[in-house]
């Protein structure tokens, strides 16, 4: 036991200082996290913490669930309606560009169409944790299309919890369309029945868990939200989604704020281990394999979020500066994709998926918030022609 | 004045408000979930820069909200500052040479029978305070009386003991 908490020690140190670093010139800590992985992990010379990532599997695992219990904390169909029809539309269309693409690419890689679905989602879908910790560290909350980044990467979230439902019965063992149709069924059934509990049996569940002592609630909290995201996994359904449904629960509870305070140290330490033990996986020589691919992907991704940036700009009459803001923030990818990849290896789906995800990742993530804080001398290779729907006379961004 | 206040949620971040000063400039207050404040001057054109923007703790934002409302250290120019949490309304009074409670004792004023409001401190002239004061405590010229009551009572009290 005395060797694995020093290993276990030492990984959450490598990584905290690894990302700390990065922070000082701006980086975002996902994909630290995941180089700290690498680097000490049994694919490159030197030290290795663990040799084999199931070590941390329960710790890494946890680290999911709270991932997306928290995603169905925040969760809140009200935001999208006060948003209005204007802003589904701009989450729709961003999706529909990014995660069309996904489609196309993972099925002109010729990986299989499991994987094909799997590249999909992880190519279209931002990263919710570093698109508003951009927000934030560039000062940007009060800028007219931040409310749009954060509806569109809302509509992602919901996305995300529908995808990962449909996912989890197609990357399993099922055989045949109707054993498919089968496990798709059950995890619908699933879902519906805890969206009923989050309707109907939000108070119940609120009276079980909720308490002013933060020690108790805590403790009931991780313990409900671990409970769904086991029994999901049972069931046949992700884990992933019990948990989102977790939250999504108690969201409706009067303790709402109080465990949104609490969960976020949790989430923070062991999305950590995560995103560590996803880097273990990675063999840094299995990058050059996939590197086409992966230049593939990235820059059909940034042209794509450069496209929806634009016809995001036209249909609020934005100008060029939020054009370029949209686009370059939106692009950012992470921990969605990095869950993604996880939950293909661990399915057995193929493993060209884990070296080609990390190596995405790590690009956008680490791209990204480089290319959004410059976004004002960007924004000017912007022909202004393209944002015609401004308003006439309206000064130019 | 709570209608020049706009209030948004932000998914992932907490909220924000936005509030005008009396010069048209506007503020931008960031709650985050984590207790982080940051505070936002913004620039009269929306699309530009914020013009400066500051980042507290929990703490030190408790501590300057509470310089802005007046608690921390009060104002003379603020007459009529108030506090209210949860429908109960705490004020601050002068005795002055003219309030028809000077010298009064707080039982013989009759206060909380009165008034339904309650003295909860005195701060005297000299600097000295007692909380929590007994009945027979005179009232003396310049005590600054710490109340608490419903604010629809207020104007009792300042009728009866303040003037």
């Amino acid at each position: 036991m005395g060797a694995e908490l020093v290993a276990l020690g030492a990984s959450l140190l490598a990584a905290g200082i690894l990302a700390r670093a990065g922070r000082r010139i701006g980086l975002p800590t996902i994909p630290l996290f995941m180089i700290a992985g690498i680097i000490f992990g049994p694919n490159t010379p030197g030290l290795s913490f663990f040799d084999d990532a199931s070590d941390l599997g329960l710790l890494a695992t946890l680290g999911l669930v709270l991932l997306l219990f928290y995603l169905g904390l925040e969760f809140s169909l009200g935001d999208l309606a006060k948003g209005g029809r204007k802003l589904v539309l701009a989450g729709v269309m961003y999706l529909t560009l990014n995660v069309g693409a996904g489609l196309a690419l993972g099925f002109s890689f010729g990986w299989g169409n499991r994987e094909a679905l799997v590249i999909a989602g992880a190519v279209g879908i931002s990263s919710s944790a570093i698109v508003t910790k951009l927000v934030v560290e560039l000062r940007r909350v009060a800028n007219p299309e931040t409310r749009v980044i954060l509806g569109v990467v809302v509509v992602e979230d919901i996305f995300l919890a529908l995808y990962l439902s449909i996912l989890q019965p197609v990357l399993g063992d099922a055989q045949g369309i109707s054993e498919i149709l089968i496990s798709v069924g059950t995890a619908f059934g699933f879902l519906i029945v805890l969206a009923v509990v989050a309707r109907k049996g939000a108070a119940l569940v609120g009276r079980l868990i909720a308490t002013d002592d933060e020690e108790l609630l805590t403790v009931c909290f991780v313990g409900f939200a671990v409970l769904l995201a086991g029994i999901a996994e049972e069931v046949g359904v992700s884990g992933a989604i019990g948990a989102f449904m977790a939250g999504l629960i108690l969201a409706e509870s009067p303790v709402r704020r109080q465990i949104e305070r609490a969960v976020l140290p949790l989430r923070d330490t062991f999305a950590a281990v995560f995103f560590f033990a996803f880097g273990l996986t990675i063999d840094p020589g299995d990058l050059g394999d996939v590197a086409i691919p992966i230049a593939a992907a990235v820059l059909t991704t940034f042209a794509l979020n450069v496209v929806a940036g634009i016809l995001t700009a036209r249909l609020y009459g934005f100008g060029r500066r939020a054009a370029a803001n949209v686009g370059l923030t939106v692009l950012a990818r992470g921990e969605f994709s990095l869950i993604l990849a996880a939950l293909a290896l661990e399915a057995g789906l193929d493993p060209r998926i884990g070296p080609f995800v990390a190596g995405y990742v790590l690009v956008l993530a680490l791209g990204a918030p480089i290319l959004a804080s410059q976004s004002k001398p960007i924004s000017r290779c912007i022909p202004q022609r393209l944002l015609t729907s401004r308003p006439p006379g309206a000064p130019s961004g | 004045m709570s209608s020049d206040i706009t209030e948004n949620d932000l998914p992932g971040i907490g909220r924000s408000y936005t509030v005008s000063g009396t010069d048209g400039s506007r503020v931008l207050v960031v709650l985050h979930h984590s207790g982080r404040r940051d505070l936002y001057v913004l620039a009269p054109d929306e699309e530009d820069d914020p013009l400066a923007t500051v980042t507290f703790s929990d703490d030190q934002a408790r501590r300057l909200g509470s310089i802005l409302s007046g608690a921390y250290f009060k104002p003379l120019a603020v007459a009529q500052v108030e506090a209210v949490i949860g429908g109960l309304l705490i004020d601050w009074a002068t005795i002055r040479a003219d309030s028809p409670g000077l010298e009064h004792s707080i039982e013989a004023l009759e206060i909380r029978r009165m008034t339904r409001m309650t003295v909860a401190a005195i701060v005297h002239a000299d600097g000295s305070s007692i909380v929590a004061p007994e009945p027979r405590e005179v009232l003396r010229l310049g005590d600054q009386l710490v109340v608490v009551g419903r604010p629809e009572d207020l104007p009792a009290f300042l009728q009866l003991v303040i003037g």
